[in-house]
């Protein structure tokens, strides 16, 4: 029976399927790894796919009972919360994924940034990893602003207001986001196209650029392991991907159930909450920027972004200049301890 | 460095992050997501109330209040004790505070809160909350009550309405108690009930009475009551508290802080009237009515609204026909000079149609008014029925039996005649409002007993006329009229008269006998052996 639907498919949708299936195994099952990622650690760097997948399907979810219209949005948001069944559980899913995803991106970056596994000729995977990143932020914040509560509406006309301060690009980017000269109802729409359009649109064509370019080099390998053994990534890692992903939605169904995110009291544009913060994942550029004045600040951190954003030449510069030199460690460290030290006094500040 | 320490370093350097950035950066944002659940907003003072604080705070000077704005609404929006304590050298209640130089105002007034609330103080000026008719007329206070004993009576009430030195009208913390002004508080109905309370107006009482107010008790303790009522979809409460029905917003009309604005009768007056309270912004007593009935009809169906409320509206005309013979009385018996009105250098300082205190006729007029017939009114209006019937109409028959006992024995012959006649009809020597049936059911037993009933049949006749003749003053809305022929037409189901539950009657009438017997023979018929001692007394033992 199987055998007349094939041949009755094949003869409208002619391709060779023998062909076809030999070249799709080969080109996604039996990728060679290097035999060091049998260790589970290694496969951490699937992590943010997955939980990009679980936005994905959960966000998708979320658009079937969210409004993206001022005067409607924070009433879907707790109609979603309180009314729709299991609607605090997927929203819960997709606020605890958004912080894990970045949060397993901030691993997997440092993992590649210690390994240097960014060295050539993997220069430009690494500027594309940049780049996710910052569509990964770019998609939080714009994803929370959606909620329409105060602690949103605010951060939100903070967050945009910063952008003023980038030379060039700064104010166009601003109306651009905001439709306006200040944050209004077109705001809101944009933010919501924004996160559910053209942010994932970019970044999942980002992904399937990152794993193909992934799959071309080949993994890269650790230094001083080179010419190691290599082994098919399916079964074994392609199981500790699913494994590792079904671990996490257990993870994440739970804190969406131990620690579930707040609808919080509607946006007020009257009135101006005493103290306004964004979310977590920016602490540590909101800790900085209250300490130094906010041009500076916005200079510094585009200066910051640029040198992670070119990072591999810098890198390899150096190492051509002085070889003992091991500046990623060094570099490495003081920005994911700066980041910590900043993220934390924000958190611990009253 | 070799390239086998390079991978060490990096193996540990890897390690050691990951897990700090898994369980740090884990631990930030489950505290973070926790925090906006708690939505406590953080509080920070500044300029001159900061010193207030920080001073207030350091001397243990009414801390708490400092702990109560801590609280408050005002505190999140940086509102603070010099912007509503604000004052300048002149004004009528500053003072320089002792420990600094700053000039403060002891009395924050309306036109303080107007800075920021002008819409809720102009609402509230031009309700009756505002209107100081207890000072207009030579009321009970200060007269029969010596000025102290008013200090913390009648003025703690009354002190909603307070005229200041600088003309604003009223205290908003009556309700709105400080320093939290905390909605919750204002809304809640024990917050109405520290003065509307009382022999003279229970509405706490009656509210508490009322399934509303049974509900509320059961099952209200838990609920928040800080809501903002324009923000809702409807109302948010199973049943009403007072603001519900006085003040909030409901989905169809908006929050007031008038609350002449819903009110169609004058029934805490010596006669009711159909309100004319600010007709101008308020518009007629039907447009005030049509905004209650709409907060009744956002939970009650229109057919049981409708027939409660014309009852209700019947009970207070009804109310003036009784006081009409009161008036009639004292009026007489003051023009005769039987009774007569406290005098002082030429001005009156009691009214025969008002109070007095020291002569029976003027006592029961002024009680028959101002506590039963009040009773009587406010317990058909808000469902307390205790209070419309046991405090309301059998007390204020009682005033009227010892009104008419009191002109009989002060020689006037009409009395005499009603006090002498054993006909049940004397009780109701005035004319008469009625309304076939209840809001409740159809009675299949209960109109079938009423004397009147059974004694005049033309008594409906006699009602409807007196029903269409209030309605041809205005008194009545067509609605209403309609409604009220609807159900005199259709009498004889509303009053359950054609239908036949005698038997379920009769089957309770045999178990009454079964109880008459009882108390007959244990209590009527049981003799004791020996007389009393007051018998033995008087037969000289």
């Amino acid at each position: 029976m199987s055998g007349k639907i094939k041949s009755w498919v094949l003869e409208r949708v002619p391709f060779d399927l023998e062909a076809t299936t030999h070249m799709m195994s080969e080109v996604l099952l039996k990728e060679p790894i290097p035999g060091h990622m049998k260790n589970w650690f290694y496969a951490l760097g699937a992590t943010p796919l997955l939980l990009f997948g679980i936005q994905v399907i959960t966000g998708m979810l979320l658009t079937f009972y969210y409004v993206p219209s001022p005067d409607t949005a924070y009433q879907s948001v707790r109609y979603i919360m309180h009314d729709v069944r299991l609607g605090f559980w997927i929203r819960g899913i997709h606020h605890w994924s958004a912080t894990l995803m970045i949060i397993f991106l901030f691993i997997h970056m440092g993992r590649v940034f210690f390994t240097r596994a960014y060295r050539k000729p993997r220069e430009i995977n690494w500027m594309i990893g940049v780049l996710m990143l910052v569509l990964t932020l770019g998609l939080g914040l714009t994803g929370y602003a959606l909620v329409y509560n105060q602690l949103s509406y605010w951060a939100t006309t903070v967050g945009t207001n910063m952008l003023k301060e980038i030379p060039l690009i700064g104010m166009p980017l601003l109306h651009l986001l905001r439709g306006g000269e200040t944050v209004n109802p077109n705001t809101l729409t944009r933010f919501f196209n924004l996160h559910i359009g053209f942010l994932p649109t970019i970044l999942f064509g980002l992904i399937v650029l990152h794993i193909l370019i992934v799959r071309l080099h080949g993994v890269s390998e650790l230094e001083g392991r080179e010419g190691e053994p290599s082994y098919s990534f399916y079964p074994e890692h392609f199981y500790h991907t699913i494994l590792l992903g079904l671990m996490l939605l257990i993870f994440v169904s739970a804190l969406s159930i131990i620690n579930p995110p707040a609808v919080g009291s509607p946006a007020n544009p009257n009135v101006t909450p005493h103290h306004i913060k964004p979310e977590w994942y920016f602490f540590a550029i909101y800790s900085i920027l209250k300490i130094i004045p906010l041009q500076t600040g916005v200079y510094l951190f585009t200066l910051l972004l640029l040198t992670a954003f070119f990072w591999p030449f810098l890198d390899d510069a150096v190492r051509r200049k002085w070889p003992r030199v091991r500046m990623h460690f060094w570099v490495g460290s003081a920005a994911i301890l700066g980041f910590l030290f900043f993220t934390v006094w924000e958190t611990i500040q009253p | 460095m070799s390239e086998h320490n390079d991978l060490t370093v990096q193996k540990r350097l890897v390690g050691i992050f990951s897990f700090l950035l898994l369980v740090i950066l884990i631990i930030v944002a489950g505290y973070e997501t926790k925090k906006t659940r708690e939505g406590k907003a953080v509080i920070k003072v500044s300029g001159v109330s900061k010193q207030c604080v920080d001073c207030h705070t350091g001397k243990g000077v009414a801390v708490k209040a400092i702990d109560q704005w801590r609280s408050s609404m005002h505190a999140e929006q940086n509102i603070a004790c010099y912007d509503c304590h604000q004052a300048q050298e002149g004004d009528f209640d500053a003072f320089t505070c002792p420990e600094s130089d700053i000039v403060v105002a002891r009395h924050p007034t309306p036109n303080d809160c107007a800075e920021c609330h002008q819409e809720q103080v102009d609402e509230f000026t031009n309700s009756k909350h505002a209107h100081q008719f207890w000072l207009l007329k030579n009321a009970d206070r200060a007269v029969f009550e010596f000025p102290l004993a008013t200090r913390n009576g009648c003025e703690q009430c009354h002190q909603i309405g307070n005229i200041w030195p600088d003309k604003s009208v009223g205290e908003c913390d009556a309700c709105h108690a400080k320093h939290s002004f905390d909605l919750a508080v204002a809304r809640q109905p024990e917050t109405c009930g520290e003065c509307h309370i009382g022999p003279d107006h229970p509405h706490i009482e009656i509210y508490n009475e009322s399934k509303h107010g049974n509900i509320f008790n059961a099952k209200g303790h838990g609920w928040d009551l800080s809501y903002w009522s324009e923000d809702q979809d409807g109302i948010p409460l199973e049943v009403p508290v007072c603001t519900t029905c006085h003040m909030d917003a409901n989905g169809v009309q908006k929050s007031t802080h008038n609350v002449s604005a819903r009110l169609a009768w004058e029934s805490q007056a010596p006669w009711s009237f159909r309100t004319v309270w600010d007709q101008e912004h308020l518009g007629d007593w039907q447009t005030k009515r049509d905004r209650m009935e709409s907060i009744c009809k956002s939970c009650h169906a229109p057919d049981f609204t409708d027939t409660y409320f014309l009852t209700a509206d019947l009970v207070n005309l009804q109310y003036n026909e009784i006081r009409r013979l009161f008036v009639r009385w004292t009026t007489r018996m003051t023009d005769d000079g039987v009774i007569s009105r406290e005098e002082a250098n030429g001005k009156f300082y009691s009214d025969p149609v008002l109070n007095g205190w020291d002569e029976e006729p003027e006592r029961l007029l002024y009680y028959a008014w101002h506590h039963e017939g009040r009773r009587f009114r406010h317990g058909a209006e808000m469902m307390g029925a205790d209070f419309t019937q046991w405090h309301g109409i059998w007390e204020v028959q009682e005033d009227m039996t010892e009104m008419m006992q009191f002109a009989a024995d002060h020689g006037y012959a009409e009395a005499r005649a009603w006090v002498a006649s054993n006909n049940p009809v004397k009780w109701v020597p005035y004319a008469l409002y009625d309304i076939p049936g209840n809001a409740w059911g159809i009675p299949a037993v209960t109109n079938k007993t009423p004397f009147l009933y059974n004694n005049y049949p033309d008594y409906w006749e006699k009602v409807r006329a007196n029903v269409r003749t209030a309605y041809q003053a205005g008194l009545l809305s067509d609605s209403e009229w309609n409604l009220w022929e609807h159900r005199y037409e259709n009498r004889d189901h509303y009053l359950g008269l054609k239908y036949d539950a005698d038997s379920t009657f009769d089957f309770y009438k045999r178990r009454n006998d079964i109880d008459t017997d009882a108390f007959t023979k244990q209590a009527v018929n049981l003799q004791l052996p020996s007389a009393s001692f007051w018998e033995e007394a008087q037969n000289g033992k």
